[in-house]
């Protein structure tokens, strides 16, 4: 990333052949749109490139600032668009495929970083699948369908106590699962 | 909101985005002056977005990695890319230095060009001296030219004298004393006719020279009809002396007048008679 800072565009290409894969199928998953997620992967890479101060590493892994990015501007897309879809959030694969086959092959020119990606991407789905389903669903429809608790209540005809509840437990027994190895 | 700290929930509810957009907003001021607050929302947006790790896998088309390239600007990445990028201050750099170069073989031009105004102005002097010295060798030319006519005269006239010496010398040449006709005149002459030469010789002294467009002619009297022998002149000294060839079949001949006539002769005796000599008495 210091490199990208520097305007070494060998290095943009580099972060993006690393990172395109996971920012194109985040900015899917919220706008279930491939040409909409087109622009937005687009409009991410090309922020990072003109704006790279934006990223600070004191704060936290550039992963998590990426994956941050690429959901804030996918959902601003997606309310831009009046498309908030009703959904629940569809799945995230099926539980017993936390073991199988890594969702992003490890294609980058660093195994090393292909490699601690693939280990991330285990560790996060493993732990979604420790969720309950109602907990899981309450955070994929506020994280990825960018619905505030009180629409989510309504769309799943569930008190907003109950929704805020979930919520709540449900990113405690994520922070517990992630973060008891090493923070994202 | 701002008289107390975010809870660990209420900043899990930010990160997710799941606050109605005026508590939202509410979070949002007091984490931008919190320091606390937002490390808290930092945690919980980074424990958030381990979320789209678990997202299913979709690859995205192979032309949107030009797309993002062109959008960022970048040309083509890489060692060629930064070639391209940096092209135009090479092709600046290369500039000044072809400006240099233009400057340097600029100044060398000049240099030369000085040396060849130098040399041209050598060869001009060098040229201008041979040329004077081109029109004093055609002086001297000229001059030598007429030298070797007047050695050329007087060859002929030394050989003339040399002929008449020896007509003199002849024991078969004659001797004739012509008169002047003009009794005042002071004019003499004498006629040497040479028969083994076949030559003949006029000299005479006090003769004044005939004005432009007159001549003498001498003539000889055969059988009655009088012969050119030709036209002379005498010099501003009065001196004339004239040789010719003894025409072909004049064996008699008996005496001899010279003439006053126009330029270039007459074919017939006209003028008035200036000598007159009786061959009869020519002296051997």
């Amino acid at each position: 990333m210091a490199a990208v800072a520097a305007q070494d565009d060998y290095a943009f290409a580099v972060l993006y052949d690393r990172y395109v894969d996971l920012v194109f199928s985040a900015a899917v998953r919220v706008l279930a749109d491939s040409q909409l997620a087109e622009d937005t992967t687009q409009d991410v890479f090309v922020r990072i490139w003109r704006r790279p101060e934006a990223f600070v590493a004191e704060r936290g892994r550039f992963l998590s600032w990426l994956m941050s990015v690429t959901r804030n501007r996918a959902v601003d897309e997606l309310r831009a668009r009046g498309r908030r879809r009703k959904r629940e959030g569809s799945s995230l694969g099926p539980p017993d495929d936390a073991n199988a086959m890594p969702l992003f092959p490890g294609e980058s020119d660093d195994p090393l970083h292909a490699a601690q990606l693939h280990e991330d991407q285990v560790r996060v789905r493993r732990a979604l699948v420790d969720l309950p389903q109602d907990q899981r669903r309450a955070l994929e429809m506020a994280y990825f369908g960018g619905l505030t608790q009180q629409e989510i209540a309504i769309e799943l005809h569930e008190p907003l106590g109950t929704v805020k509840t979930r919520i709540r437990l449900g990113m405690q027994k994520l922070r517990k699962a992630l973060t008891s190895r090493d923070g994202l | 909101m701002e008289s107390r700290h975010l809870t660990q929930e209420q900043a899990d509810e930010f990160a997710l985005g799941a606050l109605e957009p005026d508590i939202e907003r509410l979070v949002a001021l007091h984490v931008a002056e919190c320091v606390s607050c937002r490390d808290e929302v930092e945690a919980a947006e980074r424990l958030a977005s381990s979320l789209a790790l678990g997202v299913p896998r979709h690859t995205p088309p192979a032309h949107l990695k030009r797309r993002v390239l062109f959008a960022a600007g970048i040309v083509r990445p890489g060692p060629l890319g930064r070639m391209l990028r940096f092209a135009p201050a090479a092709a600046a750099v290369a500039a000044i230095f072809v400006a240099i170069a233009a400057f340097t073989g600029m100044v060398s031009v000049r240099s030369q060009v000085g040396d060849l105004r130098g040399a041209n102005h050598d060869l001009k002097a060098q040229v201008d001296e041979a040329l004077a010295q081109k029109v004093q060798i055609a002086a001297i030319s000229l001059r030598l030219n007429q030298e070797e006519q007047k050695s050329y005269d007087l060859r002929q006239q030394a050989s003339g004298d040399r002929d008449l010496l020896l007509a003199l010398l002849s024991p078969d040449s004659y001797v004739a004393e012509v008169f002047g006709v003009d009794a005042a005149s002071a004019a003499v002459g004498r006629l040497v006719w040479d028969e083994d030469q076949k030559r003949v010789w006029f000299v005479a002294s006090d003769l004044p020279a005939r004005p432009t467009g007159q001549t003498y002619q001498i003539w000889v009297d055969a059988g009655g009809r009088y012969v050119s022998l030709g036209t002379f002149n005498s010099d501003s000294a009065g001196f004339a002396r004239y040789d010719t060839i003894v025409p072909e079949g004049l064996t008699s001949y008996t005496s001899a007048v010279v003439t006053v006539e126009r330029a270039g002769g007459a074919p017939e005796r006209s003028g008035p008679s200036v000598f007159v000599g009786d061959f009869s008495r020519f002296q051997r």
